[in-house]
């Protein structure tokens, strides 16, 4: 039983009375920018990322892991009580949590959702524990060339199948691509596309263009915008579940957290597809189909925030084991452990074996944490959502500062950073995702590394791809998943 | 294509947007030598690659643009038109921040960009503009809001962070 004593090493971790503290002070910071519109997980974790020149590396990814699974419970509050989701993840307990709490049961909707977060959130701990070891063992034989496949997955699934239009995804993944390139290659040392301006040879930071995208983004997006949208705020009842809504909630729990976790583990990222899909599978099993879309059904919340929060969870196993990250939230996290000189891929777990399963024992104990800010707590954070837009917003921009310039003190960077913003505001107007360009911006530098090293060992030749079995099948599935949505529409209309 | 989406003229024009960062990549990467060494493909080949694909994209948008318009366009959310002097109003907020702040100290370029950024977003709202009672207040806000966020990130978590004076207090 290796796993168990590595795993009460770890508890022994992230138990001191410091790491707890970070721990707690992560899932409150979470769950308040869950609740609050306007930011994300990924973004506030990107604004904090400065810490990581001071505080150690274990302290603050279980701080910054409590921030990301914290918001996931957070957002839900907001979906349920505002109908704006606080997150992407959410967005579909936005559509019966709504309308339960319309009806006089948002205590119900809101119980089920944070119960059902912890019990995914346990389960999915509890599977990366037991996974994670064993895909970084599996992964260690894996060349570039499989890297580059992996990494090429990774593009397609998150630029082509999440969001609506693969057209408009891949562009935005080009766009995170080329802005990757810019800066000096890792390779040669060779300077690109600076155009002579000193600023730019270390390349985009990742927090500067995902702090642009959404943070200021969003409030000029706001400002110009969203003035006159109105939202109103439902009514809170008394967090409490009926014995019929428990019976009614538990399996649901258990096929959202069954459908969430895989989809995180695989390269094709975010919680979109499976808390959809948890949602679909609900909908068809329930013997309450009057409820759906009317009166909002328990159901409906009690999965898709289970697939969410499995969901979440899971990206942390190809991060930790491939250093792949599938989310934008798991990309800025990448960030934070090169800034610690630690490459996330199979050898972490040798390497930094204390670390990985610091921040897995963490998970528990910030799950349990949640648990309880969220439950008997929810009334405080309901009293976020009255803060008025405006100095919200205005707020946000300070806060995107101390994250932007406090990164390497540049005031080149606070501008990058509005035209970034400006960026941001026609991408969201034209209905493009923004994710692929901080996947892009992050595994476009890696993806090329890999490449190259990968041609390098076929001597110059690009057939290894195809040598390489592995490798073979990986590219056989990114063209699959590029290829087949089109096909399949067009058998439908033939 | 919903009656309440951008218009067509402003979707083409994205599509050449994307297409002129395609032909400004193309530009950029014919400067780039190719040293391909051992490597078989040098620093030039993946610049080459994405403004191919990017210039793929862009003539297709300009494509989808002109036929019939964006497909599977989500409406997006908010006003149909934009509000530009709101919009105007948090641009010269960060603009003054980014300008002001290694010169006055981060406290007090943040609490000129929270003054100006609210102003723009409660003008966004429609409110009338509340005097100078109402701009001192902001202001104070700000620096209410911009001061402690400074301690906690020099003094506790050692980040650099402009200040007006050497005290590390403001």
């Amino acid at each position: 039983m290796e796993i168990w004593s590595d795993l009460l090493g770890g508890f022994a971790t992230a138990a001191t009375p410091v790491n707890l503290l970070w721990a707690f002070v992560g899932c409150a910071i979470g769950t308040a920018i869950g609740v609050l519109p306007g930011l994300g997980p990924a973004v506030t974790v990107a604004m904090l990322l400065p810490i990581t020149a001071q505080v150690e590396p274990t302290a603050s990814l279980i701080f910054f892991c409590g921030i990301y699974i914290g918001a996931m419970y957070g957002g839900s509050t907001t979906s349920i009580l505002l109908n704006t989701p606080g997150e992407t993840g959410t967005m579909v307990t936005a559509l019966e949590g709504f309308r339960m709490a319309r009806h006089g049961r948002a205590g119900a909707a809101l119980a089920t959702s944070a119960i059902g977060s912890f019990l995914a959130g346990m389960v999915a701990t509890v599977l990366v524990a037991l996974f994670a070891p064993a895909v970084a063992e599996w992964a260690v034989r894996l060349g570039p060339p499989e890297y580059f496949g992996l990494m090429l997955l990774a593009f397609v699934t998150v630029s082509a199948v999440l969001g609506r239009s693969r057209l408009r995804g891949l562009t935005a993944l080009f766009i995170g691509l080329a802005l990757g390139l810019v800066g000096i290659d890792q390779i040669t040392g060779q300077v690109r596309y600076t155009g002579g301006i000193i600023e730019l040879m270390d390349g985009f930071e990742v927090v500067l263009v995902a702090v642009g995208l959404f943070a200021v983004g969003e409030c000029l997006y706001n400002a110009l915008y969203e003035g006159r949208s109105v939202s109103e705020i439902n009514r809170m009842g008394k967090v409490h579940m009926t014995r019929g809504e428990w019976r009614r909630s538990w399996p649901a729990w258990l096929r959202g957290t069954a459908i969430g976790f895989p989809f995180g583990t695989i390269p094709a990222g975010g919680s979109e597809i499976p808390t959809f899909l948890s949602y679909a599978t609900e909908r068809k099993l329930t013997r309450h189909a009057e409820e759906f879309g009317t009166r909002g059904a328990i159901e409906g919340v009690a999965g898709p925030e289970a697939a969410n929060n499995a969901a979440v969870t899971a990206t942390l196993v190809p991060l930790l084991t491939l250093g792949i990250p599938t989310s934008v939230t798991a990309a800025i996290l990448l960030s934070a452990l090169q800034n610690y000189g630690l490459n996330p891929g199979p050898q972490l777990f040798q390497t930094s074996e204390a670390l990985v399963w610091a921040l897995i024992a963490s998970l528990f104990i910030g799950n349990v944490m949640l648990l309880v800010l969220n439950l008997p707590l929810v009334g405080l954070w309901v009293k976020l959502l009255k803060i008025p837009r405006a100095p919200l917003y205005a707020g946000i921009l300070v806060f995107a500062t101390v994250g932007v310039y406090g990164m390497r003190q540049s005031a080149f960077d606070l501008y990058l950073m509005l035209a970034i913003g400006l960026l941001g505001v026609l991408m969201r107007r034209f209905d493009f995702p923004v994710a692929p360009v901080i996947v892009g911006l992050i595994l476009g530098p890696l993806a090329e590394a890999q490449l190259r090293n990968a041609i390098a060992i076929g001597q110059g030749s690009a057939w290894i791809f195809v040598e390489r079995p592995m490798s073979l099948a990986l590219l056989l599935v990114v063209a699959a998943v590029l290829v087949l949505p089109r096909v399949l529409a067009w058998r439908r209309r033939a | 294509m919903t009656a309440s989406g951008p218009s067509r003229t402003a979707q083409i024009l994205i599509g050449a947007g994307a297409l002129l960062l395609a032909a400004l990549l193309a530009w950029g990467a014919a400067g780039i030598p190719a040293q391909a060494g051992y490597a078989g493909i040098g620093p030039d080949f993946l610049p080459w690659v994405i403004a191919a694909a990017l210039a793929v994209c862009g003539g297709w948008l300009v494509y989808e643009a002109a036929s019939g318009g964006f497909r599977q366009l989500d409406a997006p959310s908010g006003a149909p038109r934009g509000d530009w002097v709101a919009l105007a109003w948090v641009v010269a907020g960060l603009l003054a921040n980014a300008t002001l702040i290694e010169r006055i100290g981060f406290v007090l370029a943040c609490g000129a960009c929270y003054t100006l950024a609210v102003h723009g977003l409660r003008s966004a709202q429609g409110r009338r503009w509340g005097g100078p009672g109402q701009v001192l207040l902001d202001a104070v806000t700000g620096l209410l809001l911009a001061a402690p966020v400074f301690w906690l990130f020099t003094r506790v978590l050692d980040v650099n962070l402009p200040g007006l004076t050497g005290t590390g207090w403001l």
